[in-house]
């Protein structure tokens, strides 16, 4: 059976059934049969689940130590330019093996963006709500304060944290976190001023139903779809922002790995042994294709309306 | 117009003051304090010596007062001292201010020229090998890095090919045409033109993507309507339709986006400057956080930040003029 008729049917089926289970498990059908059948889906989804694996394990697949430094292996060019095997994408200027540290700047950078999206979402979605159910002044100052930082570009927000915390991942995730509340905030406020003239939600007010369970059961439960397309595409966001403020010396310190900071070792190799950027890059580029292919892919389903950022 | 402008300027004027009270009061949550730092590399200095440098920088009043006469002197263009170079910090943001303007202002209209005619080919050919192209095209442009972009062009045009310069930067580039002009001599202009190229495209190519997509689904909203259909129908040629019907309508969203992209531009500027040593505010910038050059930074936020205010109300203005419909509902 086709994906398109797949998931006809499936719908079709989710339609009749009532029961809540099955409809909740023909929903991933429907999901998967979606990606199935969009070119951008399906390489994305695939390209995703390969750097989400790579990342977790990380510290399993990595082939060599990602600290050991070896003077014999210094500058080894990658394996299609003469090298070994053992460092397939080459040694860089400490003979350090630099397919296991591409490896494990996946580890970091994903860790970065999600956890910058998570933060961002749930203060920006929360202090959204409360902006657009409750109105009134708390909306005028969240609001305010929403302008007042749109109004300053990102990269000032960001060098005024590094030069206060002094660069390194916490100040990395706050600068970030900061940067991108506000498009949650604007999101759920938007939607709640609409969802909470709407008749289920008076309906539960009228009975009694209690403001903030409203607004976690009624209301976030709406906004969701369109704040999962803008996560994921935020993500992708957060991590080349991460990888240019690391290549700055703003974001990640060395030893940790990050791509940032080996393509600017790199860069300072760039004549002889270009290879040093290319694993970092390829790792960067991998990693944000597949998360902008998939995003792009869950807007033009589920939030066709979105405009792109 | 003029309450509305009147209204716009003194929300910028609050905004800065925002930015400056925002500044200053972070900066004072950080241990130590400025003579802490001038002094970190002269061991021969004594307490007493820190005792008068404070004073004589103001360190010892209470901190309403400090923020007070920084803010006066704000208003008569004063935003302090640079600890490194012990001059005026306005005047280095100012020195370095050109460069970084006519690298991002030049990028945002490639981007803008580009990505127009870009998103309305792709719109009207929707489903077709370009429009699929387009969209392979803006999926990479907003997943390269800038600088990641900048290297390899560095790499290619400046090492492998050797046709242009891997950093520097020449006249300003409003000065060279001028003087190009005059002399009737395009080497002028080259020589700083030259200079330009590698990093304006590497920063422009993002916002391209993000404003070809951008244009390509407005058109395609529009072209739906009903307006369209109508003007079709009575026989008006296609160029005409999507040209002067489509078009118009269909550049709002763009327009609306362009000072929110200017801010993201910036942001890029300030990593790309340091990529091909463009002498201009971002790597300044980058320094000043290494220096821990504290007026340094707050200058250049507050200026940088101010600037940024200013122009979006520009922008707004223009808008305005744009979409009329705007005008009557903000009046």
């Amino acid at each position: 059976m086709s994906a398109i008729e797949d998931a006809e049917t499936v719908a079709q089926v989710s339609q009749l059934d009532a029961v809540v289970v099955e409809e909740h498990v023909s929903a991933w059908r429907k999901f998967f049969a979606e990606i199935a059948g969009s070119t951008k889906g399906l390489s994305g989804f695939v390209l995703l689940v390969l750097v989400l694996l790579v990342a977790i394990l990380s510290d399993v697949i990595m082939p060599q130590d990602h600290t050991e430094q070896i003077i014999a292996n210094r500058f080894l060019p990658p394996v299609f330019a003469g090298g070994e095997w053992a460092h397939f994408l080459g040694c860089d200027n400490l003979g350090r093996d630099i397919f296991s540290r591409v490896i494990l700047s996946t580890q970091t950078s994903v860790a970065i963006g999600f956890l910058v999206v998570l933060i961002a979402m749930t203060i920006g979605s929360a202090l959204g709500a409360i902006s657009g159910y409750f109105g009134g002044f708390a909306d005028t100052a969240i609001m305010r304060l929403a302008d007042f930082q749109l109004s300053i570009p990102f990269i000032l927000l960001a060098i005024i944290f590094m030069a206060i915390f002094g660069p390194g991942f916490w100040s990395l995730v706050v600068a970030l976190s900061v940067a991108i509340w506000v498009n949650y905030a604007r999101l759920v406020r938007g939607e709640t001023l609409r969802l909470r003239e709407l008749e289920f939600v008076q309906a539960a007010r009228s009975i009694g139903v209690r403001d903030a369970a409203i607004i976690v059961k009624h209301i976030l439960p709406n906004v969701f779809p369109s704040m999962v397309v803008m996560a994921t595409l935020d993500v992708a966001w957060v991590i080349i922002f991460e990888a240019a403020l690391s290549f700055l010396g703003l974001g990640i310190q060395p030893p940790m790995p990050s791509w940032g900071v080996m393509i600017s070792d790199g860069r300072n190799y760039l004549f002889e042994s270009e290879w040093m950027t290319l694993g970092p890059a390829l790792g960067i580029l991998i990693t944000s294709v597949a998360i902008n292919l998939f995003g792009d892919f869950l807007r033009d389903t589920y939030d066709p309306k979105q405009a792109r950022l | 117009m003029l309450s509305f402008l009147i209204r716009r300027l003194l929300y910028a004027a609050v905004v800065i003051v925002c930015v400056i009270f925002f500044v200053s009061i972070i900066i004072k949550f950080i241990p130590g304090d400025p003579v802490d730092v001038m002094a970190a590399g002269n061991p021969g200095i004594t307490e007493e010596d820190k005792q008068r440098l404070r004073e004589q920088l103001g360190l010892t009043r209470p901190v309403h007062e400090q923020f007070v006469v920084y803010i006066w002197g704000a208003l008569q263009g004063d935003l302090g001292q640079s600890i490194r170079f012990r001059v005026p910090t306005a005047q280095l943001v100012l020195e370095r201010l050109p460069a970084t303007l006519e690298l991002t202002i030049l990028s945002m209209v490639v981007a803008v020229l580009i990505a127009i005619p870009l998103g309305i080919v792709t719109a009207l050919r929707q489903g077709s090998a370009i429009d699929y192209g387009g969209t392979v095209i803006a999926i990479l442009g907003v997943s390269i890095p800038s600088f990641l972009l900048g290297i390899l062009f560095i790499l290619v045009f400046a090492v492998d090919l050797f046709w242009l310069p891997s950093s520097g930067r020449g006249e300003f580039l409003p000065y060279a045409v001028w003087h190009a002009l005059l002399n009737l001599d395009f080497d002028i202009f080259w020589k700083s033109f030259k200079f330009i190229i590698l990093p304006t495209v590497a920063l422009a190519l993002s916002v391209t993507a993000w404003n070809a997509r951008l244009t390509r689904s407005a058109m395609l909203d529009v072209i739906r309507q009903d307006y369209i259909q109508f003007a079709k129908a009575k026989g008006l040629p296609d160029r005409v339709v999507y040209l002067r019907h489509a078009f118009r309508n269909a550049m709002i969203p763009s327009i609306t986006i362009i000072g929110l992209q200017l801010g993201y531009l910036l942001g890029g500027t300030f990593v790309i400057e340091n990529v091909f040593a463009w002498p201009g505010v971002g790597r300044l910038a980058v320094q000043a956080v290494f220096w821990r050059d504290y007026p340094l930074i707050q200058a250049i936020v507050v200026m940088i930040g101010g600037m940024f205010v200013l122009i979006n109300i520009v922008i707004d203005i223009i808008y305005r003029e744009v979409d009329p419909r705007i005008r009557y509902v903000g009046d």
